[in-house]
C-alpha cells in the first residue's frame, strides 16, 4: 500500500524549551499510506514533535513538508486545513452531548437561522461510519459508551474534518487487549482508504504488531529509523533507553507466608454514589504479589481507595492480621503498616509544589520519626531520610529540596515508591505504579516490587496493563463489574485474561 | 494632583515625611511620623497574617476586620471590668480574650466552610457587618455607652493599657517634642512576635505541612492521612486568633476603649493588600505592613502639608498600592531573599517538561 510519495516530511526541526532541548534537528518523514510507529520514552520529544506538526507548538527552525509541498502551520486550524487530524490520548469529548453532536462540535450543519441540524448530521456520520467500516451510533450518548467506543468517535470526528493523516496519540493506553485488536482493524481499514497513520507508543509489542516503519526518538534527538519487519523488541528497547534493558522481569518463585492481609465481601459505592465494589474478598499471603486485572472502571480505584482508607465502605471488612481495620483512615492505616502507590501520581500521591523532602515524608508528617511531639518537625530527621531514599531509590534529582513538579514522571513515581517501600510494610497496595514512567524507571520499579515481596511484603498490584500483571503477580485476580470473577495463575493465556476481564469466559472453582 | 490645585512635589514630599520620616520640611517632627507609622504598622502585620495563613490553606478570609472588632470589644469588655486590677495579669488575660473573640468569629466561618460548604468569602465578609453594626449598637444606646452620652465606650482601666515604648512624662524632651505625644507602644513586639511564630507554624510544625497541603492539594492531603475539614477550622480558628489580637492591641496601646474611629477602620481589609504584597511569607507581611502603614500615615501629612482632599490622599495611596501589584510583585520576589525560591532545575528534565508530556493536554474525560 505504501509508496515511495512522503505524506508528511519534517526537516531539521529544532525545538528549545527554556531549559530543555526539546527536539534537536529532528528529521522525521512518512510516507503516505503507512502506518508509522513513534518510539520514545516520556520526555523524548515524541509529543513536542506531534504538537509542532499539528501546530500547537512552533518550531524554532526546520521546516514542514505535507504531500511534498512546503506547509505553513501556525495553529491546529492551518493543521486540519492541510489534512492533519490528531487523536489525543486524553480524549476531547463532552460526555453529555450524543455521538453526533460530538463529531459535528465546531462545525455543526445549520438549518434556518440558527438551528442545529440533526438530519444532517446523522446523514454525514453515518455516511462517514460506513465508508471506513467504524460501527458507531450517533445519537448514542458519548458518557455511556465504552472507552473503545468513545475513540472510535474521536476517530470519526477527525475524519469528518476531512483528515487524511491522522496523528494518534498513545491510542492504545486506555483499552483492553479486545479494545486494542479491533482498533488496529479500525487503523488496518483506514490505511487501505488511502489514509495516513502516524502512531504514537511505547508499548513495543503493539509497534511491532501494526506498523510498517519506525522512527526512534531519545533525548529529542531521533536516534533510529527502523523497518518494522526487519527489528524485533530487544533493539528498539536498546534504542530507546541507549542501554541494553532488560524486558523480562527476573524473579524467582514466590515463597508465600502466612495470610496477613484478608479482605471479606468489601462493597462500597462510587462518587456517583452507585455501587461499584460488589461484595469483593481475597487473600493476601506474605511474599507475594496479588495481581488485580481489569479494565478500568470496573471497581479497581474505588477498591485501592477504600483500602487506602480515604473511601468509606458500606460493607465487609478489611482485616490486617486478626485486627480489624476497614474503619481506619488513611494515617491509622500507614501507622499500622500498610502502604500505598496510588494511581493519581500527581493528584494524590503527591503535592507538587512540596519539595522531594516534605513528598517523602507526605502522610509520616505526624509520625514520631519525623516530627516531635506530633507537632514539631524534625528537619534533620527529614533531610537524612530523604537524602537516604533519594540514593536508594536513585531519584534523580539535583536536590532533596527541588520540588517533584521539576522532576520527569519516573522520578516522581520513585519518590513515591521510595516513600512507601522506605518503611518496610506489612501491606503494599500498588496501583498503576508504572504509568506513564519511562522504561528505565519501570525497570527499576518492577525489580524493587519483586525485592519488597521477597523480603516478605504482601502486595496488592493493580494495573491495567497486562503485561505487567503477568509479568510480575503470583497469582491474578481478574475484576469484572466490581467484583473479583476469577484467580488465575500468572501463566494463564492472556486470551482467558481478556475474555474474563470482559465478563465472558467461566470462572475457576474455588477461585476465591 | 496638579488638577485638583495642589503642589505635586510638596505632596509626596508630605507623603514620604509622614510615612517614613524623611525629607520633611520645617513643621514636621520626623521622629513622630516614624511613631505614628509603627502604630499603624502593628495592627497590619497581625491581620496580614490572619489573612496569609489561610491563604496557604487555599481559604480567602475577608473576615479580618469582623475578627479584628470581635477582639477589639471583648479586649475593651474585659479591660473595663477588671482594669484596675495588675496590669501583669490582666494584659494577657485581656488579650487572650481577645484573640478567643476573633478566633470564635473566624471559626464560625471555617466552620460552615467545612460542613456544609458555605463560601469563606462569603460568610466572612457577612461577618465583618455583623461585627462593625455590632459595634455600633454597643456604644450608640448599647450596654458599652459611656456615661457621657457619646458614642464610645468608658475607658479601660489603667491595668488593661499596654506600655508606651517611652515613658509618658511630658518633661522629658526627646527629638524636640514631649516623649508623652509618642503613641509607639509595645504592641510592635507583639506583632513580631506573632510573625516569627507565623513563620514557625507554617514552616516547621506538622500542622503548617498539613495546611499547606491542604491548599496545594485536598487530594493528596487527603491520601496523607490529613483531615482536611479538621484543617479548614483549625486554620481559621488560628487566623481568627491573629485579627483578635490586632484588635485587643489596639485598645490595649492605642485607644483605650472603642470609640467611633472604629466604625470605619479599615485595617482589616488593608490586610488582604498586605498579605497578597507580602507573598504570605512573614517577612513579606512586615515590609508589606510598613509599606501600607507609612502610606496612612503620610496620607495625613500629605493632606495637611500640601492641601490635598483626604479622598484624594485615599485614592492616591490606591494607586500606589495598584502598581505595585501590578507590576512589582514579580521584580520584589526575584530579588528579596524570602518567599518561595525557584528552585534549581534538575539538568534531565527542567519544568518545560510539562509542555511535552501528555499531561499537559487538557482533559475533558478519559
Amino acid at each position: 500500500m505504501s509508496d515511495e510519495r512522503l505524506a508528511v516530511d519534517l526537516r531539521g526541526i529544532t525545538k528549545q524549551f527554556p531549559g530543555v532541548l526539546a527536539n534537536s534537528n529532528v528529521d522525521f518523514s512518512v510516507r503516505a499510506g503507512e502506518i508509522h510507529a513513534l518510539v520514545g520514552e516520556n520526555g523524548a520529544g515524541k509529543t513536542t514533535l506531534m504538537n509542532i506538526l499539528y501546530g500547537l507548538v512552533h518550531a524554532d527552525s526546520g521546516e514542514i513538508l505535507v504531500d511534498g509541498k512546503p506547509a505553513r502551520i501556525s495553529g491546529p486550524r492551518d493543521a486540519i486545513a492541510h489534512g492533519i487530524g490528531m487523536v489525543h490520548q486524553h480524549f476531547m469529548l463532552i460526555p453529555v452531548f450524543t455521538v453526533g453532536e460530538n463529531v459535528m462540535l465546531g462545525r455543526e450543519p445549520v438549518t434556518g437561522p440558527d438551528f442545529y441540524d440533526h438530519r444532517h448530521a446523522r446523514q454525514a456520520i453515518q455516511e462517514l461510519t460506513r465508508r471506513y467500516g467504524l460501527a458507531l451510533d450517533p445519537d448514542a450518548r458519548m458518557g455511556d459508551l465504552p472507552v473503545g467506543l468513545q475513540q472510535r468517535a474521536e476517530i470519526v470526528k477527525v475524519l469528518y474534518r476531512g483528515a487524511n493523516i491522522l496523528i494518534l496519540d498513545e491510542p492504545t493506553g486506555v483499552l483492553t487487549p479486545q479494545e486494542s485488536k479491533e482498533l488496529f482493524g479500525v487503523l488496518r481499514d483506514l490505511v487501505k482508504a488511502g489514509k495516513t497513520i502516524i502512531f504514537i507508543s511505547h508499548k513495543l509489542r503493539e509497534v511491532l504488531e501494526i506498523s510498517d516503519r519506525i522512527t526512534v526518538m531519545r533525548r529529542g534527538k531521533v536516534v533510529g529509523h527502523l523497518t518494522t519487519k526487519e527489528t524485533d523488541e530487544e533493539s528498539i528497547a536498546t534504542l530507546m533507553v541507549g542501554r541494553e534493558v532488560l524486558l523480562r522481569v527476573d524473579k524467582k518463585p514466590a515463597q508465600p507466608g502466612a495470610v496477613t492481609f484478608k479482605v471479606e465481601n468489601l462493597t462500597a459505592n462510587s462518587d456517583r454514589g452507585v455501587p461499584a465494589l460488589k461484595g469483593v474478598s481475597f487473600e493476601l499471603r506474605e511474599g507475594e504479589i496479588l495481581g488485580i486485572a481489569g479494565v478500568e472502571g470496573n471497581g479497581q480505584s474505588e477498591l485501592t481507595e477504600v483500602l487506602a482508607g480515604s473511601r468509606r465502605v458500606t460493607g465487609g471488612r478489611v482485616l490486617l492480621g486478626d485486627r480489624d481495620v476497614t474503619t481506619f483512615d488513611a494515617r491509622t492505616e500507614r501507622e499500622a503498616g500498610i502502604a500505598f502507590i496510588p494511581e493519581d501520581r500527581r493528584g494524590a500521591g503527591l503535592v507538587l509544589s512540596y519539595s522531594i523532602a516534605e513528598n517523602l515524608i507526605l502522610g509520616r508528617q505526624r509520625s514520631h520519626q519525623f516530627a516531635w511531639h506530633e507537632f514539631v518537625l524534625q528537619l534533620n530527621a527529614i533531610w537524612s531520610w530523604a537524602r537516604r531514599l533519594v540514593k536508594e531509590f536513585d531519584i534523580r534529582t539535583p536536590s532533596i529540596n527541588t520540588a517533584v513538579r521539576n522532576l520527569s514522571g519516573g522520578n516522581q513515581q520513585k519518590v513515591i515508591v521510595a516513600r512507601e517501600m522506605g518503611t518496610h510494610p506489612k501491606v503494599l497496595i500498588a496501583a498503576q505504579p508504572t504509568r506513564g514512567v519511562d522504561i528505565g524507571a519501570i525497570e527499576f520499579i518492577h525489580r524493587r516490587l519483586i525485592a519488597e515481596r521477597d523480603a516478605g511484603t504482601a502486595i496488592l498490584l493493580v494495573s491495567a496493563e497486562l503485561d505487567e500483571i503477568r509479568s510480575l503477580s503470583d497469582r491474578i485476580a481478574v475484576m469484572y463489574e466490581g467484583q473479583i470473577v476469577s484467580i488465575e495463575p500468572p501463566d494463564a493465556p492472556e486470551e482467558r485474561l481478556g475474555l474474563l476481564m470482559t465478563g465472558g469466559g467461566a470462572p475457576r472453582v474455588g477461585a476465591a | 494632583m496638579a488638577i485638583a490645585g495642589a503642589d505635586p512635589l510638596a505632596a509626596y514630599q508630605g507623603l514620604l515625611c509622614g510615612g517614613l520620616g524623611a525629607l520633611c520640611g520645617g513643621c514636621e517632627n520626623p521622629a513622630l511620623q516614624i511613631s505614628n507609622t509603627i502604630v499603624f504598622v502593628t495592627p497590619l502585620i497581625t491581620t496580614g497574617i490572619a489573612v496569609a495563613l489561610p491563604f496557604r490553606a487555599g481559604l480567602f478570609n475577608i473576615g479580618a476586620e469582623g475578627q479584628l472588632l470581635a477582639g477589639a470589644v471583648t479586649y475593651t469588655v474585659i479591660g473595663i471590668k477588671l482594669g484596675n486590677g495588675p496590669a501583669p495579669v490582666v494584659i494577657p488575660v485581656a488579650l487572650i480574650g481577645g484573640m478567643l473573640a476573633g478566633s470564635l468569629w473566624a471559626g464560625i466561618a471555617g466552620v460552615l466552610k467545612a460542613l456544609v460548604g458555605a463560601h469563606e468569602v462569603v460568610t466572612t465578609i457577612m461577618l465583618n457587618y455583623v461585627a462593625q453594626w455590632l459595634v455600633r449598637f454597643l456604644i450608640i444606646g448599647g450596654p458599652l455607652q459611656a456615661p457621657n452620652g457619646f458614642s464610645a465606650s468608658p475607658p479601660t482601666g489603667p491595668g488593661a493599657r499596654l506600655p508606651t515604648l517611652l515613658p509618658h512624662d511630658n518633661s522629658l524632651i526627646i527629638f524636640g517634642l514631649p516623649s508623652s505625644v509618642y503613641r509607639v507602644h509595645t504592641g510592635l513586639f507583639i506583632a513580631l512576635a506573632a510573625a516569627a511564630l507565623f513563620a514557625f507554624l507554617l514552616w516547621r510544625t506538622s500542622l503548617g505541612y498539613e495546611i499547606r497541603a491542604v491548599g496545594q492539594s485536598q487530594r493528596a492531603a487527603r491520601y496523607a492521612g490529613v483531615d482536611v475539614r479538621r484543617t479548614i477550622i483549625v486554620t481559621m480558628l488560628i487566623a481568627g486568633a491573629f485579627s483578635g489580637l490586632a484588635g485587643a492591641i489596639q485598645i490595649a496601646g492605642v485607644d483605650h476603649g472603642l470609640t467611633d474611629k472604629y466604625f470605619s477602620d479599615t485595617t482589616g481589609f488593608d490586610a488582604i493588600a498586605v498579605a497578597l504584597l507580602g507573598l504570605g511569607s512573614a517577612t513579606g507581611i512586615i515590609l508589606a505592613s510598613i509599606l501600607l502603614g507609612a502610606l496612612h500615615a503620610g496620607g495625613a501629612v500629605m493632606q495637611s502639608d500640601a492641601g490635598i482632599s483626604a479622598n484624594l490622599v485615599l485614592v492616591l495611596q490606591a494607586l500606589i498600592l495598584f502598581s505595585i501589584a501590578a507590576n512589582f510583585v514579580g521584580a520584589i520576589r526575584r530579588l528579596l531573599p524570602f518567599g518561595r525560591k525557584p528552585a534549581a532545575l534538575p539538568p534531565d528534565l527542567p519544568p518545560a517538561a510539562g509542555l511535552m508530556s501528555e499531561s499537559a493536554t487538557p482533559t475533558v474525560q478519559t
